[in-house]
């Protein structure tokens, strides 16, 4: 059976998915300069605006729901994608009290986020996986193959990382975060903005009117390094070249790239290696100068972005570039208007773990 | 749902009350600056796939709570207004001790992680399932738990092994002749979220080598 995408919703520092599509092609980031996580230390931040990040998650899933061909979710699976579960309500503990008593294991593991969708929503069954920030991709990559085998007729991903002092001053002490906007592909960028988000796409192995298919999935392994990519880009070669494989597509069909493309040196410079040998001068740029890198929730919001760029007919345009450091990348300064029949989607997480997806027009 | 049956090639688990003692570390990770860099979920993941024969390929791995260790040496550098280690940060995330399997033995294959509380086991053996459906190759699924960090007496009442890892290697049977469901072969104290895999490696030490597995 073939995977298609009927349904999707999302939130994050830009709002939801028909708010960031507008502060993609109007090109306004929603990155707040925050100086509450580290103290004294400005911090480029994509800030959400909720009472209740669980909450804010139960309505996203809902609205993809009311918006879907099902009545409710009892004859889906939920795969989850997070890499920090539920941290920051531990931290929150840990900080106040100075000890773990308070802590619940179960509300700190990644787990939580299944649980919690699972008491509002009664899935026939909950998957959560956690890759860092391949995390939500990689829940494509299993929702693809488990329609493609019958396994399910219904899947439900989500992405979902709620910001945390874990992530903001981890990334710091790894000296890759950015005081302003990010750049991506910029020459002298600064580094990433980390940022929080909750996506939901429902996978189905049917067709309908507005079906957006999920054509191919590809993954790898750097065994490189821990934290650095490859730097003759082997790993993110690999992936997208199985996701064409996996679509049964050649490069030159690809018209747009939605890169990982996190505003730091080694992530940056790599992937544009990557297109350039694979795909040469297909259009690529990187949405995370508006909404930041929202880390395990990044597949699952970039799908959303990827199939909205096939339906609006609209490559989104590169934020917050002056002078690209690759001059070969073909990275658009404003949106671009054109027939768009295939995007590829990149991941890459801490580990050297790649993921790359292609989303494909039904129309 | 889908039902597969599969074979167990190989099998292998270990656990402590507190530390697992001897990791064969020095062997299997002769390389010092890496093995310095080993954090424990990963040492243990690295014993059971020595034990298991696996030098390569997909690897589904599988941890209810992850880098525990790092993320405690984390939360108390910043409580503590100290500097994080780029280390710690590095090796916090969940997908570490199969990453580290990768860079030891230049695997450049698959690598899925499942964190599925105390259903983390079967749900990396489903994983592992799909994985070797789909790909037709032999599949490493393993999980590990280390919960032995200071205090934990404070959240944790009722596992007596603090640090436990169990694992095989599958690949899907041409037939389904012989085999049988998981048996419930998990050990007392060992923590829930490995029990799946606990069970199928006593069932494979009792030669049941054939089971089946809804994806």
């Amino acid at each position: 059976m073939r995977a298609y995408i009927n349904s999707y919703e999302s939130s994050s520092c830009a709002g939801n998915t028909k708010e960031l599509m507008q502060a993609i092609y109007e090109k306004k980031s929603a990155i707040t300069i925050d100086t509450s996580y580290m103290s004294e230390t400005p911090v480029g931040l994509g800030m959400m605006s909720y009472e209740n990040f669980f909450d804010e998650m139960n309505s996203v899933v809902q609205s993809v729901l009311n918006n879907s061909n099902l009545d409710n979710f009892n004859n889906t699976l939920l795969i989850v994608g997070s890499s920090v579960g539920g941290m920051a309500q531990s931290e929150e503990h840990y900080f106040r009290d100075k000890d773990y008593k308070q802590i619940d294991p179960n509300k700190h593991a990644i787990s939580v986020i299944g649980d919690s969708l699972q008491t509002t929503f009664n899935f026939a069954d909950v998957r959560a996986i956690s890759t860092a920030c391949t995390s939500s991709a990689n829940a494509f990559l299993l929702a693809k193959r488990l329609i493609n085998v019958e396994a399910y007729e219904n899947v439900l991903v989500v992405g979902a990382d709620a910001l945390c002092y874990t992530t903001v001053c981890g990334f710091y002490a790894l000296s890759v975060l950015s005081s302003k906007v990010c750049t991506p592909f910029s020459e002298g960028r600064e580094g990433m903005n980390v940022a929080e988000a909750v996506a939901a796409v429902l996978v189905q192995d049917k067709e309908t009117d507005d079906s957006i298919e999920l054509c191919g999935v590809g993954a790898s392994s750097d065994a490189y390094h821990m934290t650095n990519p490859d730097p003759e880009a082997g790993g993110a070669i690999a992936s997208m070249s199985k996701a064409l494989e996996d679509a049964g597509l050649n490069a030159k069909s690809i018209d747009y790239v939605n890169a990982h493309g996190t505003g730091t040196q080694a992530n940056d410079k790599v992937e544009g290696l990557g297109v350039e040998t694979l795909f040469g001068d297909v259009y690529v740029s990187s949405t995370k100068a508006i909404t930041g890198h929202t880390l395990g929730a990044a597949g699952a919001l970039e799908a959303i972005i990827s199939c909205e760029t096939i339906k609006q007919g609209k490559i989104p345009p590169q934020t917050n570039i002056e002078k690209a450091e690759n001059e070969n990348l073909n990275i658009p300064l404003q949106t671009i208007e054109k027939d768009v029949k295939y995007v590829v989607s990149n991941s890459f997480a801490f580990g050297g773990n790649n993921t790359s997806v292609i989303f494909g027009g039904t129309n | 749902m889908k039902r597969v049956a599969i074979n167990i090639i190989s099998a292998a688990k270990i656990s402590a009350p507190t530390k697992i003692e001897d990791l064969e570390d020095k062997r299997i990770v002769p390389k010092m600056m890496l093995r310095r860099r080993l954090t424990r979920n990963a040492k243990i993941m690295l014993y059971i796939a020595d034990k298991c024969e696996f030098t390569g390929g997909k690897i589904v791995y599988g941890s209810a709570f992850g880098e525990l260790q790092s993320t405690v040496g984390i939360t108390d550098a910043i409580l503590n207004e100290t500097q994080i280690s780029p280390t710690l940060f590095q090796n916090s995330v969940y997908n570490s001790a199969p990453s580290y399997f990768s860079l030891l033995n230049v695997d450049k294959d698959e690598i899925i992680t499942i964190s599925s509380g105390m259903n983390t086991s079967l749900a990396a053996l489903k994983t592992a399932a799909l994985q070797a459906l789909v790909s037709g190759e032999r599949v490493l699924c393993v999980a590990t738990e280390c919960l032995d960090i200071a205090n934990i007496e404070q959240v944790n009442s009722c596992r007596s092994f603090l640090e436990a890892g169990a694992g095989v290697v599958l690949e899907i049977a041409e037939d389904e002749s012989g085999a049988v469901e998981i048996e419930s072969l998990k050990e007392e104290g060992t923590i829930e979220s490995l029990s799946h895999l606990v069970s199928l490696v006593n069932m494979q030490e009792k030669n049941q080598v054939k089971v089946f597995l809804t994806l």
